[in-house]
């Protein structure tokens, strides 16, 4: 079954409902090899501006191997390799020549873990901004603060600012990795299953500074959790076996997905 | 002993018909591994005591003056132990300060930037440097390390330097032979780099992949995720790796014996001769007497100290690290 006409067809069908949304950035024939293992097989899809687009599927579908290809995270790991397009401003990511500093500080990753560095709070939030800007004090006094008010942060740190960034609650410490990464001001942020280690609360959280952020950045999030994909997407890719199955707006995929497969997996029929 | 008659009559049929009950069974059994681990703490509290009696007569005689003073001279019974201080402190330093960027450098590589295939082998050549004798380093270091040394770094340098200000005292040998404090310090750094880089290694390795994916993925340099993040975050484990190395360079004789110059004056150059506190016991142990034994036994104690310290506090902080 070829995954391709299906994914162009539902773009085409509900463009009108979206002719607001601009394509920020588009997958062509993405192939992806884990040594002899095909992970991802002729991958076509679009992200759109400003929306959340869910990656959802089964364990081992390759939703987060999708992801890790947008900032070429995989390339750490030689073992690993890509092929095909991934366009974005223009460029393609897959691109060997292409600065890998710049293209990750204009996309930004979250992992599924928070992952504070050893150093203060605010340390860690100007940590990306001191690498890949020379900003006077004050400039970056406000970019932190701006930062952490936007990761709605804020008025739990600003009164130790200066404490480590290790001792704050796993929901604080993710939301401190939301602004690290967006006092980047990247325009895309990856987030891979962001809440997989957090309590509801902290999910709740999490999930509500998503729905506030899409006004500003494309927000593409791998997730697990099918009623997380249903509150904060607006577009939905379901993939399985390193293929996506179906793609378009949220309400349809979970309403009337057209794909059995799709189908079967949101009701929980297997997965 | 009538009871040990008894256990040999009853061996074959100890299973049922056992000459002691189970609870003194037990009591033995307990009081064996007591004394084994008794015997190691009284052997340690044993040394310790005699090497504080043995040393007692050099410490009255000259009180702190023994601890500052530089002379040695068997002649008139006068003995200082600051020229050996200052020269296990100095060749320690200057090993640490090769060695400990040479260990870095070393498990960076291997756990970071070095593809798989060649990790273990080097890994492992890392390891067997630990194995090597240190009669070997001296050897290796007197014969072909010495007079290289002294031709092309000591010699030029000297040359160089001479007249300068500070420089000119620090870095300048008076009679290029090769041997001195410096020489000592490059041989020890050897030495230490396997003790140091393997238990970087093994930390840096326990840091866990995501942290490390995600400094790359705010768009760090590899230079940038092991400065800022790697490194401090296997921080206080990295300084117990340290001290461990310290404390090995500090107590090292012979092969420091072999390249030091055993010089007992105390110079103000690295490039001069000079004598450890360990080098100078293997020198002088076998013909010391009377008061000069004493003193040499103080300068040993006054090592022991120094390296238990450094010592407990290099496993205190690694042990934070493995609790983590």
């Amino acid at each position: 079954m070829s995954a391709a006409p299906i994914t162009t067809q539902t773009t085409v069908g509900h463009a009108d409902a979206n002719d607001r949304a601009r394509v920020r950035m588009s997958v062509k024939n993405l192939d992806f090899y884990y040594g002899q293992f095909h992970g991802l097989k002729k991958i076509n899809l679009s992200f759109y501006d400003r929306q959340v687009t869910a990656l959802i599927g089964p364990s081992g579908c390759g939703k987060s191997t999708l992801l890790r290809t947008f900032n070429r995270i995989y390339s750490l790991y030689p073992e690993q390799r890509a092929e095909g397009e991934i366009i974005f401003d223009g460029r393609n990511i897959l691109d060997p020549r292409l600065d890998l500093n710049e293209l990750r500080a204009r996309i930004g990753m979250v992992f599924q873990k928070p992952t504070p560095f050893p150093m203060s709070i605010y340390d860690n939030v100007a940590f990306g901004l001191r690498l890949n800007e020379r900003l006077p004090k004050s400039e970056l006094d406000d970019r932190v603060e701006q930062a952490l008010r936007r990761s709605a942060l804020w008025t739990e740190v600003k009164d130790k600012l200066k404490q480590s960034g290790m001792g704050l609650s796993g929901g604080q410490q993710q939301r401190l990795c939301i602004a690290r990464t967006i006092a980047q001001k990247p325009e895309i942020i990856l987030f891979d299953e962001p809440t997989s280690a957090l309590d509801p609360i902290s999910t709740g959280k999490i999930e509500e500074l998503i729905e506030q952020l899409k006004s500003e950045f494309t927000i593409v999030i791998v997730t697990h959790n099918m009623q997380q994909a249903a509150r904060i997407s607006q577009f939905t890719t379901f993939m399985y076996l390193g293929e996506v199955i179906e793609f378009g707006p949220t309400p349809r995929i979970f309403m009337s997905p057209e794909q059995r497969q799709t189908q079967d997996y949101i009701t929980g029929r297997f997965g | 002993m009538s009871a040990g008659t008894e256990t040999v009559v009853y061996t074959e049929t100890a299973a049922r018909g056992r000459t002691m009950s189970l609870s003194t069974r037990n009591t033995i059994f307990r009081a064996l591994c007591l004394s084994s681990a008794l015997l190691v703490l009284a052997v340690l509290a044993g040394i310790l005591l005699s090497m504080v009696i043995g040393g007692w007569p050099a410490f009255r005689a000259f009180g702190l003056g023994f601890f500052t003073g530089s002379a040695w001279d068997t002649q008139s019974d006068q003995y200082g132990a600051w020229p050996a201080i200052a020269g296990t402190l100095s060749s320690a330093v200057i090993a640490l300060a090769i060695g400990v960027p040479l260990s870095l450098g070393v498990a960076i590589f291997l756990t970071q930037l070095a593809p798989r295939w060649i990790r273990t082998p080097v890994a492992t050549a890392i390891e067997l440097l630990a194995a090597v004798p240190s009669i070997i380093y001296g050897m290796w270091g007197l014969f072909i390390f010495v007079p290289l040394f002294a031709e092309y770094f000591q010699v030029p340098v000297s040359n160089v330097t001479e007249g300068l200000p500070i420089v000119g005292t620090i870095l300048y040998a008076r009679s290029p032979t090769g041997l001195g404090v410096a020489t000592a310090g490059i041989i020890l750094a050897f030495m230490i780099v396997p003790f140091i880089a393997s238990i970087a290694r093994d930390m840096l390795a326990q840091i866990p992949t995501v942290l490390r994916e995600s400094a790359y993925g705010i768009g760090c340099t590899t230079w940038e995720v092991v400065r800022y993040v790697l490194v401090p975050q296997a921080g206080v484990s990295i300084i117990g790796a340290i001290m461990l190395g310290l404390g090995r360079a500090l107590g090292e004789t012979m092969a420091v014996t072999f390249v030091i110059g055993n010089a007992n004056r105390l110079s103000t150059s690295i490039l001069d001769p000079g004598s450890t506190i360990a080098s100078r016991i293997a020198n002088e142990f076998n013909e010391a007497i009377g008061l000069q034994m004493n003193a040499l036994i103080a300068t040993g104690c006054i090592l022991f100290l120094v390296t238990f310290v450094v010592l407990v506090v290099a496993r205190l902080l690694v042990a934070r690290m493995k609790a983590v």
